[in-house]
């Protein structure tokens, strides 16, 4: 064969799986639309597509596909151990959407799923079924964008303003959408609801560029965030997961300092502060595919399944994180996690 | 290396010719021609002799991270939106008799049409054909190369190209045409072998052969148990992540000898301490 050339990756979404069922679906036709360049190709169910075996997440990352799917069965589950319930009694999380566009390093959605592909399931309308059934039988509290950054995408598919419609007025249901996106003003134009809350990932510029590929800078999640308070939205800032690496205390010293010197301390509805922490098996997966990681690889030790920092180190970093924040915050609107 | 499975020789002679394969001369079920960087496969007609010939093919050279595997041949296809003489790279597979379905991950750009492929067990006339044909191109090998090369290597190391020959109309296959037109695409072909090469120079690899010899030894001359030479090669990836090259001070535990078990453990504490600063 002849000499190696550049090669370029397909453009991302180049190439969008529609599952037979969901085909004429609103939400379907709508993101359909906005790709008129993709390549539509028909398939019998997302699975087909997302759990074929041996894929390499590393090499999608660089030309991600859509897949258009209906989430079926059960659609809303308790929330787990490892997230924060905010003092929550009935905490649950829903994925309407599977995988993000953005590429973070210690992601664990890069050891939890065998693909890089983009899911969204359009059927919303069994969601919110769902969730009524719930609601009768007690309040919810349900975290929406665990397994995905659901604003980020706000422009390719609207599902966050859905999910704020159908809440509106439902005094037993909160919702709270994390994001680290700068799509506030894919939102802006929607009163604000008092059971909504953006929750924004922050975290140190140093970071941002080192380890959080494709997203938004530092200042301009701080600009989002601006606005969305001064729009009247609850928001919570989310120092999750806070990082140990070479003069970290400098770095969330500056990240929490230059937070509060954008955003007024007293009109946060609250923050959380966690350290990173992984399940085994995802870890497992991610050391295999990305072998050379300084976060994948930091020496981590196990408990109960799962894999974080040695317990000195995570209580410093916790220890001093709270430190920062209590400069700005009372104590009960502070969650360690 | 590039593993190609070609039906009939008709549309190997051209991959052959082009990239100045030679015949392996070793007495075996199918033909095969050995270059360089490629190594190509005649299977014969059908699903079946084409999984075959795939599994041999990519269990004999022992197909592995690096490689990919490409099928190319002939095609009929269902409507004049294909030209004879184009070229397809599939974007889905199905096997029409299982109706099992199989997707490729195209992850490099190329100048090609993309299209679905119908493998069937027989030949298809559009004429005679009483039920629907769900695939944009028609063949017969397809599928069977498809499932088969599955089972080793990743879906964006293994496709399908196909040229179109006839518009299942039963027209007569001319070898000569065949090659020709196969000859013809080969430029294209070869752009796209290019670039999945390039792409696979781009995705992290794990250590290098120095890496790991040179980790082999330290675990062996230390005494290291299967755990702590994990435990080893875990740290010297977290060393390399930030330093980019391993340090000095871990070259010099491979001239050191333990006699015992827990001699070991102690050097492996101050290597620990080594790698993770």
């Amino acid at each position: 064969m002849k000499e190696l050339k550049k090669f370029s990756a397909v453009r991302s979404f180049s190439h969008i799986y529609v599952e037979e069922e969901v085909k004429d679906h609103p939400l379907t036709l709508e993101i359909l639309s906005k790709f008129p360049k993709a390549v539509k190709i028909q398939i019998n169910h997302y699975k087909e597509v997302f759990c074929r075996p041996k894929q390499n997440f590393a090499v999608q990352e660089m030309s991600k596909k859509l897949i258009l799917a209906a989430k079926k069965g059960r659609v809303i589950y308790s929330g787990p151990e490892v997230c924060q319930d905010f003092g929550n009694k009935n905490f649950y999380y829903t994925s309407p959407a599977l995988n993000c566009i953005y590429s973070c390093d210690y992601c664990y959605l890069k050891g939890m799923y065998p693909s890089a592909n983009l899911v969204i399931f359009v059927n919303i309308e069994d969601y919110f079924k769902e969730v009524e059934n719930l609601l009768k039988q007690r309040p919810v509290y349900l975290s929406l964008s665990y397994d995905t950054d659901l604003l980020a995408m706000e422009r390719i598919v609207p599902l966050v303003s859905r999910w704020i419609a159908y809440v509106r007025g439902k005094e037993d249901l909160t919702i709270e959408i994390r994001t680290k996106s700068a799509n506030y003003s894919a939102l802006s134009h929607l009163p604000p609801a008092g059971n909504v809350i953006l929750a924004w990932t922050l975290s140190p510029s140093e970071v941002i560029e080192r380890y959080e590929r494709k997203t938004p800078p530092l200042e301009l999640r701080l600009e989002n965030i601006k606005r969305a308070i001064d729009d009247g939205w609850k928001v919570r800032l989310c120092f999750d997961p806070v990082l140990y690496f070479e003069n970290w205390h400098l770095f969330y010293d500056n990240l929490i300092t230059r937070t509060f010197s954008v955003v007024s301390p007293e009109k946060i509805n609250d923050a959380s502060i966690g350290v990173f922490r992984i399940p085994r098996d995802y870890l497992k997966r991610m050391r295999k595919t990305f072998p050379f990681s300084e976060i994948i690889y930091y020496p981590y030790v196990e408990k109960d399944g799962i894999y974080t920092y040695p317990e000195k180190i995570k209580e410093e970093i916790i220890g001093y994180v709270h430190l920062l924040l209590r400069r700005y915050l009372p104590p009960e609107k502070i969650f360690i996690i | 290396m590039f593993f190609i499975v070609t039906a009939f020789h008709a549309e190997a002679k051209p991959i052959i010719e082009y990239f100045g394969l030679k015949k392996v001369m070793k007495p075996c079920r199918f033909q095969v021609f050995v270059g360089e960087s490629v190594a190509l496969v005649e299977s014969g007609l059908g699903i079946v002799a084409s999984a075959a010939a795939t599994s041999f093919l990519l269990t004999e050279f022992e197909a592995g991270a690096k490689d990919a595997v490409l099928n190319i041949g002939i095609c009929g296809a269902k409507d004049s939106s294909f030209k004879k003489g184009d070229i397809i790279l599939c974007h889905k597979i199905i096997n029409h008799d299982t109706k099992r379905t199989f997707y490729p991950d195209i992850i490099v750009e190329h100048k090609m049409k993309e299209a679905v492929l119908e493998t069937f067990s027989f030949p298809v006339n559009k004429e005679e054909y009483p039920c629907s044909i769900e695939g944009d191109v028609v063949d017969m090998e397809g599928a069977g190369f498809f499932e088969t090369a599955s089972f080793f290597l990743p879906p964006h190391k293994i496709h399908c190209l196909k040229v179109v020959y006839d518009h299942l109309d039963s027209e007569k296959v001319e070898p000569a045409l065949v090659s020709e037109l196969i000859r013809g695409k080969l430029p294209l072909i070869e752009q796209l072998m290019s670039s999945i090469s390039s792409m696979n120079a781009r995705v992290s690899e794990d250590l290098i052969e120095k890496e790991s010899e040179l980790l082999g030894i330290v675990s062996q001359n230390l005494k290291l148990s299967f755990t702590m030479t994990q435990q080893l090669k875990h740290l010297v990836r977290y060393y390399l992540a930030r330093h980019r090259k391993l340090p000095e001070a871990l070259r010099d535990f491979a001239n050191v000898k333990v006699s015992s078990k827990n001699e070991g453990k102690v050097y492996f504490e101050r290597i620990k301490e080594i790698l993770r600063r």
